[in-house]
């Protein structure tokens, strides 16, 4: 399978963090205002999530953890070079694993499923694929050299 | 100048093979960098949710007596510390300490039967005062106590306290415990709760209605008041019995 340029590569990793910054923002509104977000589905799994003492980490809400890992991916798409490969594979390896970890807590912990959750760990997920294929495709390479050899 | 041109191009060659062997180097270098990070990201997401999943954690604690207490709350509205009409003409004070076993005592054996009559009939409201004499979890316990009371719960929170009161001072009041207790007593926003528990407002609160119980020279808990329009003020009971309470309430009520 060939890889998609890096450039492709760079431009979905920018879609997806937004998404995920929009994901995550309405999560940390929503629960800001003493609420929990709508769940597509009904069910009530958002309310106890929210309320659950999980959705802290040292006083710091998750969803707004989310907020500024999704930005800092996002920028990572703006970097070009071993830097943003790097940085875009490290900060979303860490946000897949964090996702592994709530999803096992909502699951088994809170027992209770947010939509909203559920949408950004596959969002996660994606972004995590789209940078480790950026970085196994590209990772010590030149970029523009590459373009042209490939060309 | 063909043999300059050949030179030129071996220089050339030379170079790109450098370059792509440089390259080449960075590139193992990298990825090699990132499975090790991979490799630590999967260890400790392994380590922390093995921890997690032996550790417990808040939504675990055990508690006994919820469905009891909610069955003897059920309508009867709470705001702030206080349980019953808003309205209702007399107060009954209970002074009282979270870890106290006769507190606990008297909220299984005597309030029940007051909660049931005149409290439920709107003739008096009942409000709890922290009156803290065990120790340092009595603190905790009361500015907890005051969390829930700012989310409507406090009456339902130290009815589930007290039935799962643990020895004095044993360390069994931790944020784990008093959110199990909230969260039963149906707090409704625990990240709410959390912050106002360790708030110092709430700890200062304690520490006034505790001043307040020895300036009135009160020695023990629980220790009940009354006041209405029959009583002179506040008026500090001897009493031990709910039916004693329940007369003391009638009297308070008693105008003229």
């Amino acid at each position: 399978m060939r890889i998609p340029s890096e450039g492709t590569l760079r431009k979905a990793i920018a879609f997806v963090a937004t998404l995920g910054v929009g994901v995550a923002s309405y999560i940390a509104i929503s629960e800001a205002g003493g609420g929990a977000p709508a769940c597509i589905a009904g069910g009530g799994g958002c309310a106890k999530v929210a309320e659950s003492s999980y959705s802290e980490v040292a006083g710091i809400n998750v969803a707004v953890i989310g907020i500024v890992g999704y930005l800092l991916i996002l920028a990572t798409a703006f970097v070009s070079g071993d830097l943003g490969r790097f940085g875009g594979f490290a900060l979303t390896l860490g946000g897949f694993g964090y996702s592994i970890f709530l999803t096992y807590l909502e699951i088994f912990k809170i027992e209770a499923i947010c939509q909203w959750c559920v949408a950004s760990a596959v969002l996660m997920t994606i972004l995590f694929a789209l940078n480790a294929t950026r970085l196994i495709g590209y990772g010590g390479t030149d970029a523009g050299q590459v373009a042209a050899e490939r060309g | 100048m063909s043999g300059k041109k050949e030179r030129e191009k071996r220089r050339q060659q030379r170079l790109r093979e450098e370059r792509e062997a440089g390259a080449a180097e960075r590139r193992s270098r990298l990825l090699k960098l990132s499975a090790g990070l991979a490799f630590v990201a999967l260890a400790v997401l392994v380590v922390v949710i093995v921890v997690n999943a032996s550790s417990g954690g808040g939504g675990d604690v055990d508690l006994e007596g919820v469905e009891e207490v909610n069955r003897e709350l059920r309508g009867i509205p709470q705001d702030g510390m206080a349980l019953g009409d808003p309205k209702a003409p007399v107060e009954l004070i209970e002074f009282g300490d979270l870890q106290c076993p006769a507190c606990a005592a008297y909220a299984q054996q005597i309030l029940p039967q007051v909660i049931e009559g005149p409290i439920k009939r709107g003739e008096a409201k009942l409000v709890f005062r922290n009156f803290t004499i065990i120790g340092p979890e009595s603190l905790d316990a009361g500015a907890a106590a005051i969390a829930a009371g700012a989310q409507g719960r406090a009456w339902s929170f130290i009815e589930i306290f007290f039935r799962n009161q643990g020895g004095e001072n044993a360390g069994y009041v931790t944020d784990d415990f008093v959110e199990a207790v909230a969260r039963a007593a149906g707090v409704r926003n625990l990240g709410r709760f959390r912050r106002e528990a360790k708030a110092e407002k709430a700890k200062r609160e304690v520490e006034a209605t505790t001043r307040q119980a020895k300036r009135l020279g009160l020695t023990g808990t629980p220790t009940f008041a009354v006041r209405g329009p029959g009583s002179e003020g506040l008026e500090i009971l001897d009493v031990g019995s709910p039916v004693d309470l329940e007369a003391a309430i009638e009297a308070a009520g008693e105008t003229g």
